[in-house]
């Protein structure tokens, strides 16, 4: 590891809802220009892990740093850094494609003739017909472009996906990991978030989280081979059974 | 100006949501001209029944009054005892007149009848209107008796009702009822928007933005504001069009008073926003606090009389405010001068709950 | 039978998952009954009153004390400096709204008395507000009239003499309470129901609701069964706390009572579901819940305004608004012990009117569904 400061550093994070602890303690880091996939069933944590890297959630202990900003301290620098595309895409169904590329761009603070390059960049992308059309109208797949169009508008340097893929058609599915590399190819960090195991092999490292803590992390074909399993869904359902002995 | 890409987006919502567009335009119109009538509708037709069991002219005379008046509908006239009693419980009639010979000392038989009046006093206004009324007639009778009879006249009251000459109830109620959209409108588009967002995760991205967080209350605000300054218009423009209530004062007060009070009702309706988790509970919250508003608002009822720990309540209420300033500047004709000191009171609640509520947006906003 | 109990189980899961807002269902009608129990009413005790004296002898005198002697009235007949309250004055406090009548003696008063002649007093009577000018006219003429009786020794010639039923004191809380129940009970069933579909739109699991086999029958009646019993305790809540708060006299038979309440509940929440089926998001299903029953009780229903005063056209329109039939009922029950064989109409009524918006209501997501697939 190089001497500058991880993407992402998270040290000894915890959330606790009232009693409920839903993050119990997580440190890991993502490295610049890596594709980190956080595996984990659903109500594992990673939601509330991204959104305490963004700072959306308050943090109950523990550090994140972005670029070596303390989210805390600095939360609108850290958050200038980072992109962030929650579950449901976070469109405002009443309003178009273009309506939502435009306001997004709009509080993005990006001046008149950058919001019309960007506008002009999606319709290469996408049809005009399906741009016109009220985002609650527009397929799921074609909502998650949009919606992953928007998040990149402000070209941030770190980004975070919670559950990019879920509720999209294998192809789609496909193609937006194409889109993934491209990223990676510019240099982007990206922390992504996904149930579907079959994924995991698109990226760098895996981090498995299950109850709240991490319970598995490193390279996807180094972590199967220092355990010893066929695949990833092998490993995942092993690591979750010994973890529940312990 | 990144403000106005979100006063844009709301409006865009708004104007896309047919049905709440319906309610937010429309709906006015037809709730003010169907109030515009019911309380034009001042009280008369009320179902009296007569039981006359006196045999003299004046019973006769003041029987043929009570007939003439619109006021009174006459259901039975019996010249025997019924059972008034059981016709007052099915609510076939609210009063029962009784006449009776009446016995005077000196000359014997009186001139004038002994009247019993048996009321439904269930709805008290109504009942204490009608037997005012009523004896009102009767006064009348005797009046014009003695005058004929060449005996001394009594005292005469002759009323001048200021401002509102006929008494028209919508003249009194017009200006009302647009305080009351107003904030029924704003108060129900704002209270569920932070929700509504949570729901959609657009709030996240919103954050996530480099907005900050006066700039999402402002944003959130300022729509509803245009809203409401466009149903008050679309208000005024029906009670003076079609109603023909006289607008005596000024419209620049009008519009600052207005101002004012959408600032309180939205950080009001904000707050409520920030302290719901679903749509459901800003709901309920908006509810409880419109049907306080109104009714503690001297819409209605008057709010003089509220007993003391509950006054402070009526003290609070923005809307208690605007109603006695538009009813001030609509029939009086009052300037600034005269009502500067309820605007002032309009103004330190709006601070207040502004300030209270800012406080709350931000601590969410930072959860 | 085993579907539609998997609705309604699904149902009342709902609502118990969400205990804050059943606990708003439950608290908020007690408060606002609270609230608006003590301070909606008619009855005015306390009149400011202006008065000028132009004639200043002793029948005027006699007048003017007359009027300070009323428990009702507040007689202010001097300025600031002590001196006589003068006609600019007086005018000045009824703009501002200090007084809310100016008793004004003409100078000619005590001659046209003393003459035998129509001596007159004029009441100049703030018109902003009609139902108060309307008290205060009729206090001031009772006053008069007292007066009157006093000095030409007339007590005897006109005697009329007022029985109050069912309201001996002629308080208009007896008129409210009631009513306020029947208001706040109809809009609160609309709103529990008005949001149940929207919100399945909104989230997207009507979809899964539009695949099951259950029928659409079904489903709307399964939504709405659960509410009934959540909206008819808050009833029964209200009820009983308006009965023992408020001492609000209880003579009719509470069984008669209960079964209009049921009727009554069931048509504010198939009010509800229907907007549900309509309403594209829960903002408006809000509004159209609140702005649907909450204008037209209040002012269609005999709420506040006496039924019998409006016009043909809008008395037509009384009865297509729920709360005319129940306020009819609660009154006549609560108040007046009066018995089930009074209101077979009002009942048929809501009955025919539940049944009418729960049949709209599924056919409209009927269609809504067969267009979905």
């Amino acid at each position: 590891m190089s001497g500058a400061a991880p993407a992402i550093e998270v040290r000894d994070l915890r959330k606790d809802f009232g009693r409920f602890q839903a993050v119990k303690g997580v440190s890991f880091d993502v490295a610049g220009g890596e594709i980190v996939g956080f595996l984990g069933p659903n109500g594992a944590g990673k939601t509330t892990t991204i959104k305490m890297i963004t700072g959306l959630l308050k943090i109950t202990s523990g550090t994140v740093r972005v670029e070596g900003l303390d989210i805390r301290e600095h939360p609108a620098a850290a958050r200038r850094k980072m992109g962030y595309m929650s579950q449901k895409f976070s469109l405002y169904p009443l309003l178009t494609a273009l309506e939502n590329i435009d306001f997004f761009a709009g509080i993005s603070g990006l001046a008149p003739g950058e919001r019309r390059r960007h506008a002009a960049r999606i319709r290469q992308d996408l049809p005009e017909a399906v741009l016109r059309q009220k985002v609650q109208d527009i397929p799921p797949g074609i909502r998650q472009k949009v919606a992953m169009f928007v998040c990149l508008m402000p070209d941030p340097g770190i980004i975070l996906l919670d559950e990019p893929t879920s509720g999209v058609d294998p192809e789609a599915r496909r193609l937006f990991w194409n889109d993934i590399y491209g990223l990676k190819t510019q240099g982007k960090t990206l922390l992504v978030s996904t149930h579907n195991l079959d994924e995991a092999e698109y990226c760098d490292r895996i981090l498995i989280l299950h109850n709240g803590e991490l319970i598995a992390a490193g390279e996807p074909d180094e972590l199967l081979r220092r355990q010893g399993k066929a695949d990833i869904e092998e490993l995942f359902k092993d690591a979750i059974h010994d973890h529940g002995q312990n | 100006m990144k403000l106005r890409h979100l006063v844009k987006k709301e409006l865009i919502e708004v104007v896309r949501q047919k049905e709440l567009l319906f309610l937010m335009l429309v709906s006015p119109v037809i709730q003010i001209i169907v109030l515009g009538y019911v309380v034009s509708s001042d009280i008369r037709n009320v179902p009296v029944g007569i039981v006359n069991l006196s045999g003299g002219q004046a019973a006769t005379r003041v029987i043929e009054r009570v007939r003439r008046s619109p006021l009174f509908n006459v259901r039975f006239e019996s010249a025997r005892n019924e059972d008034s009693l059981d016709r007052l419980k099915k609510g076939e009639v609210k009063t029962v007149i009784v006449f009776r010979d009446a016995l005077d000392r000196k000359r014997g038989a009186s001139a004038y009848p002994e009247v019993q009046v048996l009321m439904d006093g269930i709805d008290a206004n109504t009942a204490m209107i009608a037997s005012g009324y009523f004896s009102g007639i009767i006064k009348g009778y005797i009046l014009d008796d003695m005058e004929k009879k060449g005996r001394g006249l009594p005292v005469a009251a002759r009323p001048l009702f200021r401002f509102n000459p006929q008494l028209r109830g919508i003249n009194t109620m017009g200006p009302g009822i647009v305080a009351f959209l107003l904030t029924i409108i704003t108060l129900f588009m704002t209270s569920t928007s932070l929700v509504r967002e949570k729901e959609q995760q657009t709030l996240d991205t919103l954050l996530m933005s480099p907005l900050g967080a006066l700039e999402i209350y402002v944003g959130k605000a300022l729509p509803a504001i245009l809203v409401g300054l466009v149903d008050m218009l679309i208000g005024l423009a029906v009670v003076v069009l079609w109603f023909g209530i006289p607008f005596r004062g000024g419209v620049p007060v009008l519009f600052l008073a207005a101002l004012v009070y959408l600032t309180a009702i939205l950080s009001y309706a904000l707050l409520i926003s920030v302290l719901s988790s679903t749509a459901q509970q800003a709901m309920f919250f908006s509810w409880f606090s419109l049907i306080i508003f109104l009714l503690m608002s001297g819409f209605f009822t008057p709010v003089d009389n509220i007993p003391y720990p509950l006054r402070l309540l009526a003290d609070v209420n923005p809307m208690r405010y605007l109603v006695q300033i538009i009813r001030e500047i609509f029939l009086k004709g009052n300037g600034i001068a005269y009502f500067w000191k309820e605007l002032l009171a309009m103004g330190a609640i709006a601070v207040t709950l502004v300030s209270i509520s800012l406080l709350n947006f931000k601590r969410f906003i930072s959860k | 039978m085993g579907r539609i109990k998997a609705i309604i189980r699904k149902e009342f899961l709902h609502i118990l998952r969400d205990p804050r807002s059943l606990t708003l269902v439950f608290i908020i009608p007690l408060i606002q009954i609270f609230i608006l129990g003590y301070s909606v009413s008619y009855d005015l005790d306390r009149v400011e009153v202006a008065l000028i004296d132009l004639s200043q002898g002793g029948t005027s005198r006699q007048l003017a004390r007359a009027f300070a002697a009323s428990p009702v009235f507040q007689v202010r007949s001097r300025s600031a400096d002590g001196g006589a309250l003068s006609p600019a004055e007086a005018e000045d406090m009824l703009r501002q709204g200090l007084v809310r009548e100016v008793i004004v003696i003409p100078a000619g008063f005590d001659r046209l008395a003393a003459a035998g002649r129509r001596a007159e007093v004029g009441l100049i009577i703030d018109g902003s507000d009609v139902n108060v000018a309307n008290l205060v006219y009729q206090y001031s003429e009772r006053v008069i009239l007292d007066f009157n009786a006093a000095r030409m020794g007339s007590a005897g010639l006109l005697k009329i003499g007022t029985q109050m039923h069912f309201n001996p004191e002629a308080r208009s809380r007896f008129f409210f309470i009631p009513g306020l129940v029947a208001v706040i009970l109809l809009m609160i069933s609309a709103m529990l129901t008005s949001l149940s579909i929207t919100r399945e739109r909104e989230t997207g699991s009507l979809s899964l609701l539009f695949i099951s086999p259950l029928k659409s029958v079904e489903i709307i009646v399964g939504k709405t069964i659960p509410y009934i019993f959540v909206a008819l305790l808050d009833g029964a809540v209200i009820l009983l706390f308006a009965r023992f708060w408020f001492g609000i006299p209880f003579r009719g038979a509470l069984p008669v009572l209960l079964a209009f309440g049921l009727l009554y509940i069931v048509a504010g929440l198939a009010l509800g579901i229907l907007i549900s089926t309509v309403a594209p998001t829960q903002t408006t299903a809000m509004l159209a819940a609140l702005l649907i029953t909450m204008l037209p009780s209040f002012l269609l229903s005999g709420f506040i305004f006496p039924l019998d005063s409006l016009s043909p056209v809008l008395r037509a329109i009384s009865y297509v608004v729920p709360a005319t039939y129940f306020l009819r009922i609660i009154r006549g029950v609560i108040l007046k012990g009066a018995e089930l064989r009074h209101f077979l109409f009002d009942g048929a009524m809501l009955a025919a009117y539940s049944l009418l918006l729960l049949a709209v209501a599924i056919r409209k997501f009927a269609g809504q569904r067969k267009a979905a697939q």
